[in-house]
């Protein structure tokens, strides 16, 4: 079930309303919060419902077992072993299978093995990649005692399910989450007002930003299949750029939004990552809860930055080739990720060499260098090739002065006016955030704003489109 | 905060924000609310085939089945309303192959033949393959969320202009992202296409009939007619795959004969620069023809029959609503008469 459709709008009715009425204890408001996660991901292929289910089932008893006070480490390295190999093993089957076959049959072919294989088409689980990072998140802390078992399988089951952000995030670790089902849980009427002004800013960034400003002029560029101006391949990165963001942006504030109107605090995703100077403050801005599960479970494990300079090149560079990998079974994800770790050891580097001084000025400059560098790794992101992704770089830099026309002047002022406004915002708003700006305002104007959202929404409609943070 | 101070005027002016928007464009435009031609609506027809007995009908082909076999009269005169699985500019091959290999349907099917369509392409990427399958796929592995997401806009659609859930890029079509993509500034990129506007309305069953607009108003029909003829005019357009056609048809004709089932061809009318186009590039003796008689299929062409035949069409190549009445009137005549199909009301 999508945020931005008639079903769900009707279905987080029906939810709230039973969460707000008296029949139901706080336990029963939990079952029922249970029983409609299950709905909302069952209303999209009920069988891969049972993958939840065994996740879930071997979470709660390897931590189980990683709670007992006797049980030695060896007992406890295979109980941990067992979660990360059947969360870690869903991924490589349901996300990679057809992705290493493909590859295994290349290999073949290439050292003189005539081999072909049949790709195995297997349907890819929503949100996979999410809620098996979630919940091995969760062993893992279990295993080296950084948090609390959950106190009963009712309070886990819902924070491997909770529905506002079971399909794409943000990544919840159990302490911010669990705990906050052992209470019961009300939502004050600011706080529900604010979580309501959330999910359409959410939508807006979806339905309207991203899907009716964006997504044409990006979809053209990186679909014609053919050599373009520089002009047009900067336009369809740019537009790709705001798409994405305002896509999985969108849809995280929806989350956190619907999470609030039940009186349930999720985490920060975003906080306006176009406006990073550097990448090491991008990766803190741009979906933190992926960036900082990346960090503690992968980054710090590898070794981090305890074991010298060469080790934590290596660290860093695993880190994001596996983050890469982690948004799809494609090469292009994986030289995505690549040029993000050479951003990053590069940014190492000079740190130690160049000493700037950020002010008012120069940091606006620098931001702005920061986010053309990160428009260039978004080629790799978005292009279904390399061919198409070398061709929009030749573009991208001047090489290719007979390129096409592809986009009108309207359509490239339009991408270029909501980019630059999004640019600007996030600069403006880097240090603050949306409530805080939101306090300040009057009512009045934050109500005529609030207006403006929704109606855009309503013009807009679209088709439903799926987030595209869905198929990661 | 005063958020709830907020709230109640976002609502009330959003309210009225769309309460005018809706106002505005029920002053403009100049036919009533439309039910969207969508996968999801196809679906929903699809979907009813897996419950149908062998005396029930199903029709496939392009927008002229959808224009001039009007469903209620079929109904009327039958006492069964066939189920309408026609998409316009679409070879009728996938459906019809769907209809074949995933149903143990058995009665009959009526494939229009619309000679620039059905002898096309059996590229999986062209245009005219890839609607049509894409309604296919989608019935395949609709989900529930998408289901109840089309029940529920159905109330929407019938009731509010600013609803506008097209498929097809139509020059009406009042979402934000349409009225964006008709700016046009400068001559960067030229666009050729003339404005193509709706000219049907549809209703929930897939019942099209064509607008009183384009039967009254000729400056509309032409608008219609200089799409027809800018269609035409692509100096990309393909040659017809006559062989590649027919063989792939026929393979699933034969199939579903042989399993009881009955396929009936059927040529609706067309006039003016259609016509011509037709008679000259795809020749009924080469083509229609052809392909009836290479499995002994019944064949119905309009200019056999004199009740079939003389109708005007408004833009070259459907039948006015009024026209289709008669036209469907008269075929299920024929049909009965020839024990093509049968008629409960009588029998």
């Amino acid at each position: 079930m999508l945020f931005n459709s008639l079903s769900f709008v009707v279905f987080l009715v029906v939810v709230l309303a039973l969460y707000y009425s008296r029949i139901f204890s706080w336990t029963g408001k939990k079952r029922m919060l249970l029983l409609a996660s299950y709905i909302f991901y069952g209303m999209w292929n009920p069988p891969l419902v049972i993958l939840l289910w065994i996740s879930t089932v071997v979470d709660w008893s390897a931590s189980k077992q990683l709670a007992t006070h006797h049980l030695n480490q060896r007992k406890r390295k295979l109980w941990l072993l067992l979660s990360m190999f059947v969360n870690l093993g869903f991924l490589a089957f349901f996300k990679y299978g057809d992705f290493l076959l493909e590859n295994f049959v290349s290999l073949m072919n290439a050292i003189g093995v005539e081999y072909q294989a049949r790709p195995m088409d297997i349907i890819l689980p929503m949100g996979i990649s999410f809620y098996t990072f979630q919940t091995m998140s969760y062993t893992i802390d279990m295993y080296y005692r950084k948090t609390e078992r959950a106190r009963t399988f009712l309070d886990f089951a819902l924070y491997v399910t909770f529905f506002p952000q079971l399909v794409a995030g943000p990544i919840v670790r159990a302490k911010e989450l669990i705990t906050q089902f052992y209470e019961p849980k009300r939502a004050t009427a600011n706080q529900f007002f604010w979580g309501l002004f959330l999910l359409t800013a959410g939508l807006f960034q979806k339905v309207v930003l991203a899907d009716t400003l964006l997504s044409s002029s990006s979809d053209a560029v990186f679909d014609s299949g053919k050599v373009m101006s520089a002009l047009d391949s900067w336009t369809g990165t740019l537009a790709f750029s705001g798409q994405i963001f305002f896509d999985f942006a969108g849809y995280s504030t929806c989350a956190i939004g619907i999470a609030l109107m039940l009186g349930i605090v999720l985490p920060d995703n975003f906080r306006y990552p176009y406006a990073a100077i550097g990448f090491s403050d991008l990766w803190k801005r741009w979906h933190i809860s992926l960036s900082s599960w990346l960090r503690d479970y992968l980054y710090i494990p590898l070794g981090g930055n305890r074991h010298g300079i060469t080790r934590m090149y290596v660290a860093l560079m695993l880190t994001m080739l596996l983050g890469g990998l982690w948004h799809g079974a494609a090469w292009t994800f994986v030289v995505w990720g690549a040029l993000h770790g050479i951003y990053l050891i590069i940014e190492r580097m000079l740190r130690g060499v160049v000493h700037i001084k950020i002010g008012k000025y120069n940091g606006i400059l620098l931001a702005l260098l920061t986010y053309t560098c990160v428009n260039i790794t978004w080629v790799f992101f978005r292009a279904t090739d390399f061919d198409i992704a070398l061709g929009m770089i030749k573009s991208m830099f001047f090489m290719n002065p007979e390129g096409e026309l592809i986009l009108g002047e309207f359509d490239i002022v339009k991408v270029m006016v909501v980019i630059a406004l999004t640019f600007l915002c996030h600069w403006f708003m880097r240090n603050t955030s949306m409530k805080e700006q939101s306090e300040k305002l009057n009512p009045l104007i934050l109500g005529v704003v609030w207006a403006i959202l929704f109606f855009m929404i309503c013009i807009s409609q679209g088709t439903g489109e799926q987030f595209i943070y869905f198929q990661f | 905060m005063q958020l709830k101070q907020s709230f109640i005027v976002a609502i009330v002016l959003g309210l009225v924000a769309l309460v005018a928007w809706e106002v505005y464009l029920r002053s403009t435009m100049k036919s009533h609310t439309r039910i969207a031609d969508d996968k999801a609506l196809w679906s929903v027809q699809r979907h009813k085939v897996n419950k149908l007995a062998s005396d029930d009908v199903v029709l496939t082909g392009s927008s002229r089945v959808l224009f001039d076999v009007q469903l209620d009269v079929w109904e009327e005169k039958t006492g069964r309303r066939p189920i309408q699985l026609a998409c316009a500019g679409s070879s009728p091959l996938p459906v019809f192959h769907d209809l074949v290999n995933n149903t143990d349907y058995s009665g009959t099917i009526v494939v229009g033949v619309t000679p620039g369509l059905f002898f096309s392409t059996i590229y999986p990427l062209a245009q005219p393959w890839e609607w049509p399958q894409s309604r296919v796929d989608h019935y395949a592995t609709r989900t529930f969320a998408e289901r109840s997401n089309h029940w529920l806009s159905i109330p929407l659609q019938k009731n509010f202009y600013f609803i506008s859930a097209e498929e097809d890029d139509l020059s009406d079509n009042v979402d934000l992202k349409a009225i964006l993509s008709r700016v046009r500034w400068g001559d960067r990129v030229i666009n050729p296409m003339p404005p193509f506007y709706q000219f049907s309305d549809m209703a929930l069953d897939r019942n099209v009939r064509m607008t009183d607009l384009t039967v009254t108003d000729t400056a509309f029909a032409n608008t219609v007619k200089r799409v027809w003829k800018f269609f035409m005019a692509d100096p990309n357009l393909p040659p017809p795959d006559r062989d590649g056609t027919m063989n792939f048809f026929l393979a699933d004709a034969r199939k579903f004969m042989e399993r009881g089932g009955n396929v009936v061809l059927l040529r609706c009318p067309s006039t003016g620069f259609f016509k011509e186009l037709e008679t000259g590039g795809l020749p009924r003796e080469q083509f229609f023809d052809a392909l009836a008689d290479s499995l002994q299929i019944k064949g119905y062409h309009y200019e056999d029959y004199q009740q079939l035949s003389g109708y005007d069409c408004p833009e070259w190549s459907h039948l006015s609503a009024e026209d289709a009445d008669t036209f469907t009137a008269d075929l299920v005549d024929i049909f009965v008469d020839e024990g093509v199909i049968s008629n409960t009301k009588t029998n």
